[in-house]
This record gives structure tokens, sequence and C-alpha cells, in this order.
């Protein structure tokens, strides 16, 4: 049995939950796949997990009201223990990085973090995970007698491919979790502007290159951004000439991301570039040059005049 | 209130590295790759040294792996920490996170350190287990991906960092662990006298300790490999636009 | 309130002359007792090493001098040189020089990594409990009236627009009794050295080379290890000075690389498009075939010879290595000079400082104990080779014969221009033909085999702090104006590394661009540019290639 560790916080699933459950109905073969809910009247949020899995254990609890690494290690730990699951998977959100290790450990179980893909079901399955800042992908196996954990990373099951079947039953369970033990007090949370832009978050990224010719011309590609709902970065070149914040900058010197979706706008594609994005799921190059080196990493490519191609885009997408 | 503070520290290769693997495809082929200091350690060592300046006490490095990390927990007394714990063994240089967090628990434990700071994740495996794994074989709580620390007589209060740009005040007893994210101060360069100072600073070297079973194995390492063609587009440039958003759309679903 | 530090001696450079220096030093104290001397070494690479690069067949007589004992230390001699070859190219073909001239004969001589000799050389001058300095730029040198008192390391953390940022560590102030300078081939220190004290009085002028190597791996059995090749001829023309060597090297290594003199005519030639389509010629190709780049980098190397090296010792400081142009054009090797001039400076200084004497007079004995043993020995006989180049292949092979023959014996010494007074304008060497394409030897790139500059930079592993003032200092109103018309910018050709950029808008004058982060400090603007407007200075201590197993 495969056991999914479902995240919500006040009352709202988050969606990486749901790649998780995709990734385990990969892993399960023919086996049965069970979430948790942790929380406190998470009863909804339990719900909305029931035709993806065949039971949702609801675990409810007071000291399980707000997040802390002592309550939600110690609720794993015992639900581990009465389920007996061989796997237990949880998206590899920042929750989960701060109290998925302990509760492996504590089980007597081994964890594998931020697993990109899974080869073969069951007992027998390994893990792709991403190494050296992703220049290479590692195989791994779990070693040891435990339950077998993974951490799954956001994006790389699609939330969209569960399988639904008909609502299973919603199952509550109890544990024994003693407030006066938990260690940390949090406070509530709150939003920062952050001052620097974390490309690394955005899941669309428009990069323009030395093709857009001058530092008017970028409005043409904002205006992509904007309708595609992508942040704004770009090559080197434009980053030296001041044309764009060096924190807009792709690349061995700048940022590495891997997004979902990259479009590169008048790029060549030079090595230094590509080291920083072509982890994407998907790339799109428009480029005047068709020996340009960005085509070869792209999934999809344009040779054309991308002050001709880009306002088509933007016209195209606007339609919808 | 004088504390002391461990920094746990990782070698890894540097960012321009080009990697490249050993014949059985299980690990690097170390002798091609120049080394550094783990970025987020750095800071994590930065966050140490700062904390020591205003509260007063010592800091330490702690490390677990091969002779050659000899280099940067030499940085790291050149930057300003007063003396070091190296478990030295070969066998770390590949060593999964239940290993390592083993190894330096096992040499720490009787310093019983006030405070311990390690980078949220190393740029090499990158399992970010060490830290959290070591608070718990430690036994102190811990909290994790942290901005700003404040320490208030017995107690830490920390930021920590959520996702899409949340935060969070969190209150932790001492003795604690933090990992640290990068970037949350600025580093300090090693003077020349910081580096003819470290070489009088102790380094106490601890053996690896006997029967730790790793949690994972590595099976195979590999270029990541793209598998997809690529499609070129061809046509007018509404053509093209148009074609190009329903492939997005409707293969690539990327939109 | 910057740093300072005093010290007996102080070396600056940390490659096998400074390393040599550092040792020798170590030895003669052990050997002598008495109160010991403060010895620091200055090495602006993050890692000892890291900016050496070299071929290398290396002689290794001044290292077992040195170190007697130094196989059994490890040292990382790679292999012997099992076989010599030298070749001459045509476009398609080459043709084995019947015999191995002598100079080029590397019977008893080692295939070895620079990068990895100096990494060894580090180890052992740590053991003697020395301080090398990794990371720290010898950035001025601070005088005395006519007297050299020691060196100003470089600032560190200052941001693009001059100002200091919040990590801010302003440059130590090292003071020394002697000063040893091993700053390399066009050091910025001795370039400094030179015309203040007036060293070049009466010498010819200094002429270079710069060298463009890439380590490959291959499949199993393709060359085999120990084996050495020169080549001469293609790609370069009758004028054109240099060639080409490829090195066999345990473990599927290949060290290939090309040599061209930094003296060509042609403004539009292109020094990195030659080393591409030395790989292109039929017979290197084969040798690379299936093989894959593991790592670039390109270095200046001095080759005037005897005549060009200036007066080494001066008040309070001696020259050594590369920095003084010891280097035997002959046998293209430099590597066992740099040791053998490094331990003399090493004497030199000893005896001097125990003496209680530093002056150019008491440091004199340097210059007398290079002149009595195998440093002149070696160099004298062959001061004029290069020189002799300067009249095209063929008279400089035939002088390189005669030269060997008559044992260095001629009647007066040639004479040698500075090479950037050689480029001719682009009216001269075209006249209306000017090429469309602004490079004369272009090639076509496959990004497999050959690569485009800014692909092979990737592969040298250099870095740069991003947010600092960019260490090459130009007068930007030659690019502006004259050089076009006059030149056609000849340094967006002969930087190996893409540091040098020409922005063309419309209704602007060209606009020089800097990617100073692409440096890989081989010397080759500095020295080339016909106006000499180019000045390169160290950028941060740390920064720079990561030349491993180079």
């Amino acid at each position: 049995m495969i056991l999914v560790v479902a995240e919500q916080r006040d009352g709202k699933l988050n969606r990486a939950t749901l790649e998780t459950v995709a990734a385990a109905q990969a892993l399960a073969g023919g086996d049965p796949i069970k979430a948790v809910v942790l929380g406190q009247s998470a009863g909804a949020v339990a719900q909305e997990l029931a035709d993806t899995v065949s039971e949702v254990l609801l675990v409810e609890h007071a000291t399980l009201a707000v997040y802390t690494p002592d309550a939600f290690a110690s609720a794993v730990q015992q639900v581990v223990a009465s389920a007996k699951p061989t796997y237990v998977l949880f998206p590899h959100t920042y929750q989960t990085r701060d109290f998925a290790p302990v509760a492996a450990l504590r089980m007597g179980g081994a964890l594998i973090t931020d697993a990109t893909g899974i080869n073969g079901t069951g007992a027998g399955a390994t893990f792709s995970r991403p190494m050296f800042q992703g220049k290479l992908s590692a195989e791994v196996r779990h070693q040891g007698d435990g339950p077998r954990c993974v951490t799954i990373q956001i994006g790389a099951f699609r939330a969209d491919a569960v399988k639904r079947a008909s609502a299973g039953p919603v199952t509550p369970v109890a544990v024994d979790i003693d407030a006066s033990a938990i260690r940390q007090a949090p406070e509530a949370p709150f939003k920062e502007a952050k001052q620097a832009v974390d490309l690394g978050q955005a899941e669309r990224i428009v990069a323009i290159g030395r093709g857009i010719k001058s530092q008017e011309n970028i409005a043409i590609a904002e205006r992509l951004a904007k309708v595609m709902g992508a942040e704004i970065a770009a090559s080197r070149p434009i980053c030296d000439s001041g044309w764009l914040p060096m924190d807009r900058q792709i690349g061995s010197s700048g940022q590495t991301v891997a997004p979902k979706l990259y479009v590169a706008l008048g790029i060549s594609g030079a090595i230094q570039h590509l080291v920083g994005m072509k982890g994407a799921r998907t790339i799109v190059a428009i480029n005047k040059d068709a020996d340009a080196p960005i085509f070869e990493v792209a999934d999809y490519g344009i040779v054309g005049d991308l002050f001709e191609v880009v306002p088509a885009l933007v016209t195209e997408l606007e339609k919808s | 209130m004088a504390m002391k503070i461990a920094v746990c520290i990782k070698q890894v290769p540097t960012r321009e590295w080009q990697p490249r693997l050993n014949d059985a495809k299980t690990w690097i082929r170390e002798q091609d790759a120049s080394y550094e200091l783990n970025e987020p350690d750095a800071y994590a060592l930065e966050e140490a040294l700062r904390l020591r300046e205003k509260h007063n006490g010592e800091v330490v490095v702690c490390a677990a792996g091969p002779t050659r990390v000899q280099q940067v927990i030499r940085e790291a007394l050149a930057r300003g920490a007063d003396r070091a714990i190296h478990v030295e063994d070969e066998s770390l240089a590949s060593a999964d996170a239940a290993i390592t967090s083993a190894a330096l628990a096992a040499a720490m434990a009787d310093e019983r350190f006030d405070l311990v700071l390690t980078g949220l994740q190393s740029d090499d495996q990158g399992h970010a287990q060490v830290g959290v794994m070591l608070a718990e074989r430690l036994q102190m709580p811990h909290s994790t991906i942290i901005m700003e620390v404040q320490i208030e007589s017995n107690r830490l209060r920390v930021k920590r960092e959520l996702e899409g740009g949340w935060f969070q005040w969190i209150a932790i007893p001492l003795p604690a662990l933090l990992t640290i994210q990068s970037g949350i101060n600025q580093l300090r360069y090693a003077t020349l006298k910081g580096i003819m100072a470290a070489k009088k600073k102790e380094i106490k070297k601890v053996a690896l300790a006997g029967g730790l079973a790793p949690a994972q194995q590595i099976v195979a390492l590999a270029l990541p490999t793209r598998s997809k063609q690529t499609h070129m587009i061809a046509g007018s440039a509404p053509e093209a636009a148009r074609e190009l958003v329903k492939r997005l759309r409707e293969e690539a679903r990327a939109l | 309130m910057a740093e300072t530090l005093e010290v007996d001696v102080l070396i600056v450079g940390g490659g096998p002359a400074g390393l040599s220096a550092a040792l020798r030093l170590a030895q003669l104290q052990k050997a002598s007792g008495g109160e010991p001397l403060s010895i620091a070494v200055l090495e602006k690479a993050r890692d000892a090493g890291a900016h050496s690069l070299s071929g290398a067949v290396l002689d290794p007589s001044a290292l077992r001098e040195l170190i007697p004992d130094c196989e059994a230390k490890g040292v990382p001699f790679a292999v012997p040189v099992h076989r010599d070859h030298v070749y001459f190219l045509s476009q398609q073909s080459k043709f084995p020089f019947p015999i191995i001239p002598p100079p080029l004969q590397n019977h008893g001589h080692f295939i070895v990594s620079l990068n990895e000799l100096v990494k060894w050389m580090a180890a052992q001058v740590e053991k003697e409990g020395i301080d090398l300095f990794t990371g720290f730029s010898g950035r001025d040198v601070l005088f005395d009236g006519s007297r050299v008192i020691g060196v100003r390391t470089g600032d560190r953390g200052v941001a693009k627009d001059g100002s200091k940022k919040s990590g801010f560590e302003p440059g130590v102030e090292i003071l020394a009794k002697v000063t040893i300078f091993c700053d390399g081939v066009r050091g910025n220190l001795t370039k400094e050295l030179v015309p203040r004290l007036d060293l070049a009085k009466n010498r010819e002028p200094e002429q270079y080379a710069v060298g463009l190597k890439e380590l490959w791996e291959v499949p199993e059995g393709r060359i085999e290890p120990g084996t050495v090749m020169h080549t001469l001829g293609y790609p370069l023309l009758q004028d054109q000075f240099g060639g080409g060597f490829i090195y066999a090297m345990p473990h599927r290594r290949v060290a290939l690389g090309f040599v061209i003199g930094l003296d060509y005519h042609d403004p539009l030639f292109d020094p990195h498009m030659a080393f591409n389509r030395f790989k292109q010629h039929p017979f290197i190709t084969s040798l690379l075939k299936d093989g894959s780049l593991i790592r670039y980098g390109a270095k200046a190397l001095p080759e005037g010879g005897w005549n060009t090296i200036p007066q080494t010792y001066m008040d309070g400081g001696l020259i050594a290595g590369d920095a003084g142009g010891f280097l035997n054009s002959m046998r293209l090797k430099g590597i066992h000079l740099a040791m053998r001039t490094g331990m003399l400076a090493a004497d030199a200084a000893f005896e001097s400082i125990r003496e209680g004497d530093t002056s150019a007079a008491s440091l004199k004995r340097y210059q007398d104990k290079i002149d009595a043993g195998p440093v002149r020995a070696e160099l004298y006989p062959v001061r004029n080779v290069h020189q002799a180049f300067g009249y095209g292949l063929l008279a400089g092979l035939m002088f390189s014969g005669l030269t060997l023959a008559m044992r260095g014996r001629w009647f007066e010494n040639l004479h040698g221009k500075p090479g950037h007074k050689r480029m001719k304008m682009l009216a001269w060497y075209y006249g209306l033909d000017v090429p469309a394409s602004r490079t004369s030897n272009a090639t076509t790139i496959d990004r497999k085999l050959t690569f485009d500059k800014v692909t092979n930079v990737h592969y040298s592993g250099t870095s740069h702090v991003e947010d600092q003032p960019s260490h090459l200092l130009v007068q930007t109103e030659v690019c502006s104006s004259i050089c076009g018309p006059e030149y056609g910018h000849p340094c967006v050709r002969f930087c190996p590394a893409n540091v040098y950029e020409i922005i063309r808008e419309a209704g602007h004058p060209p606009r020089l661009q800097i990617n100073a982060s692409n440096c890989v400090h081989c010397k080759t603007c500095d020295i080339m540019d016909p106006y000499q407007v180019i000045t390169w200075v160290p950028p941060e201590g740390g920064d720079g290639p990561q030349y491993n197993g180079m």
C-alpha cells in the first residue's frame, strides 16, 4: 500500500498533493493507495481527495491545526505504524522538507527527496532525482527494511493526470500528541515583497537575448510575458547592457531555472545560457538564425523575425 | 551569554565544474573537479560569526568528508571560526544524508552545542536532509530555510521562508538546529591575518563511526538527455503563432 | 584601516618560479639554521595551479635538483616521453621531419600537467609551513624612491561603479626586504617595474606568442601515452610564427594546442580560428574523432629569448620565471628555467638578507648566478632564434639549424621589433581588397570538434565576481575613432576568450563592450593591441580560470 501525505493550509488543499497522488498511481502497479490528511477541521480537504485514492485517513488534532515539525512528524509516524504502507509519498514542499526527514528517521525508514521520475512499480522501483544542481540525473533506490519515503518534486507529475474513481471512505484516525512536548511556537505567516526576483519559482518565463536589439523593444517581450502570465528574464548581454537588472539573468553567471515553459526570444543559445535553462519542461525558441544552438534544446522552434512572431503570438493568446 | 555554535560545512564541486562520471557511472570523476565551500554553508558560517560577534562564544566548524575537505575547513577557520572537527574518511565523499548526519552526530554529541547551523542543502547531492536528521540525532528542535536569527536569553526567534513570498517567525528553545538559506547576509573575505591564524587553530580529526548503514543507493548517474525532438514550426508569423499556441496548449500543456 | 604585513621575502606568483623560490628558501634556512626568515607567497588564483597552463613536456633537471626525492614524494609526472614526432603540415597531408631536431628531442623528459605539478609543489610549500596566500593579487609595487619595498594587494569588494560593497576589504600592504617577482608572462607588476627603473635599457624589445590549448578525452587505444608531436606549417602562412603540439597522456587524455607568434602582420587574423583550422586538419581530426572536450585555456609565452630579458635585479627586488622572459623558444621549454631562476633568486635573496644588504649591488649576485650556470648556458646560444623567425619560417628554420651547428655563435645580435608594431594597417595589408568577412582565416565551426570562443571559454572554468570594475583598462576613444578604419578592431580577434566586442548601433560610433568575466588572464590583449591602449590589471583575488588538468 502507498500512503500519500497530503498538504493543506487553512482548509485549502495544496495542488502538489494531487501531483503526489499521480506519482503514487504511477508507482502503485496494482497496490492500493491511501491518503492521510493532517489538521483540525480538515474534513472538506479529505473529501476532495476521496475519489482519487481507495481511502482517506483523516487525522484531526488540536496540535495539528497549525504546522509544526514536532506534531506532524509524530502524527505521520503513528499513522504509518498502524497503516504499515510500503511507500510513504510527500510533495517536496518547504513544509515537507521541514519534517519528513525526522519522520523517516523515527520510523526507521529511508527517505529519497526531490524525485522527478519513477522507474518500475512496487517494491523494486527506483527513483530519478537531480544531482549537482541539475547537471546530472541520478537513479536511486531505497535501502533498509523500513517504510520507503519519497518526496515528489513540484511539477514532476501532473495533477490533472490523476485517475479518479468513485469516492472511497474518509476514515478518522486518532493520534496521541502531547501538546506540551511540541518545541516550536510558530507565529502567523505573513507576505513580504521579496527584494530580488526569484525566477526559480516562476512557472513560465519569457527570456530575451541580443535579438531584441534595443531596450525600447523589451516592451514587446513584456507584452507577451503579461498575456502568458510569465516572468521576464534575459541572457547575459541584456543584463550587461543594463537593459534589465542582474537578477533577471539566466545562465552560468545568473540563475538556473526549470520552469514549465521557457520562451527564448532572440537568444542564440550560447552554452553559458543553456546551462541555466535547459531543464525547463517545454522550451520554445524564436530566432532569425536557423543555426542558432538554442534550437538544439528547444521543443518548438520558429525561425523568424521575433518582431513579427511575438506580436502574432500576443494576438493569438489574447483571443482566448 | 556566551554561545557555543557549530556550523556544519560541506565541500562540493564548483559551479563551473563540468560533470564527468566514473566508469561504473555510480559517482563522478573526482580528479577533474575543483571544489569549494557549499554556498548555503558559507552563509551559515557567516551567520554564526555574526552571532558570535553579538553574543560572544565560540564557532566550531564540523565537516564529514575525505581529506580534501581540509580546504574548506581552513577557509572557514581563516574567515574566523575558532576550531574544527573533521570526521575524515574517503567513503564520505559520496555518502548519503543518513550516513553523513550519523557521522556528524557521533562527533558532535559530546560538545553540547547551544546552536547548530547548516546550509539548507548541498549543491552536490542536494538531499536537504542532513540538517534536519542531525537535529533529530542530537535531540534538538529545528527549523529550516531560515532567513533571520534572533537570540533572546535562552530561546531563538527565527524567520522561516515559506513558498510564494510568505514568511513566518517561529520561537524555539535552545539548544536548537537551523538550516540557513543562501543570501541572507554578506559574506566576509578571509584576511591575510585570518589565513595565517587559521594554521594554528585546532582541527580535531575523528574517525568515522562503524556500522553506519546507508538509506539509499545510487544505481546510476547520467547526463540528463532530451528525449524529445525539436518541432520546427513553419509558415507566416500569424500561422506559426497559431500553430505554436495550439501545440503549447494541447501537446505540451504548458499554457 | 588597511592591513599591513612585514616579511623578509615576499614572492609574488605561485607558479613554478615562485614555488621553487619558496622551497629553496626553506631548504637554505634548514641548512644554515639561525634566525628563520619570514616568507609569504601571493597567488591571485583561488587555488594553487588554477591559472597554470602549459603543454607541457618537462625537463625534470631543475626539479630533481630542488627536490631530489620528488618521485618518491609522488610528483605528478604523467608519463615519460616515449616517442617524438615533428611534422610539417600542408592543408591535407603531413610530412614527417627525417630527423627530430635535437632541441625537440625529449628523451628523458616527461609529459606533465602544469596545473597538477603546481598543485603538488604548493603542497610541498605548505608542508614547509610557508604561507601561500591564494586569492590575493599583486596590484601595485610599493616603492621608497627607487627601492622596491613590497607590494600592495588588490582591494576586494569593490562594486562596478567603484563604490565599496558591504564586505569591502582594502588591499594589504606587504613590506619585504626582498620581493621576488614571479608574476608570469607580461606580469602586471613586472610591467610596472621595467620602465620605472629602466630595466630594459640596451635590451631587445620583448616578444611574445600566445598558446591556445585544449584537453580532450579520446577513445581507448587511439594514441599511445607518452607520444609527443610538434607541427609546423598549416594553417599558418610563411610569415606567421607558430605551430601545433599534441601530447598523449594516460587515461585517454590528449593535450593539444597551437602557439601563434604575437607578431603577425594581418590585422584580420584570428589566432583562435587558426587553432580551429589546426584541428580540422585530417590528421588532427582523426586523433580527436569521437572524443570529448574537457578543458580549454590560453596563455601568452615570452618568446624573445636572452636578449630581451631585462635587468633582473634592483634595490629590494628580483625577477624570475616567465616574468623575466626565461623561456627557451627553440626547445619550447620554460618550466625548468622558471624553477631554476626561482631557486637562484632564493639563493640571492637569502644571502643578501643574511648579509644585511638588499641593494641592487648586492642582489646583482642573482644575475651573476644566472650568467655562471645552466640558465645562460642554455639561453645564450639560442638568443637570436625567435628574432630570426621574424624573417619568415624558412629563414627561421635555417637560422635555427645554423645556430645549433655553431653553438650560438653569431656575429651580431639580431634585432626584433615588438610584435604589436608588426601588425599592418588594413589599407597597407589589403590595399583596396579588404575581405568582407572581418576575419581573414575564418572557418566553419561544428561545436563538436571546433568551437566558437564563447563555448570554449565555458570549458576554461573561468569565473569572476560580476559586480566589480572591469580589469581591462582601455582608452576607448581609440576604439570609437581610428581603430576601426586603421586595423578593423583586432582585439575582437586576438582575444581568445571573446572579452572584446564592438557594438555598432545606427547613428553611433562603434562602441567597445568589455565582457571582463570571460577573461582567461592570457595577457594577449595587453601585448598585441597596436595602439597599446589596453592595460590588464588583476581582477578581484580568486577570480579567473580553473585549469584543472591543464
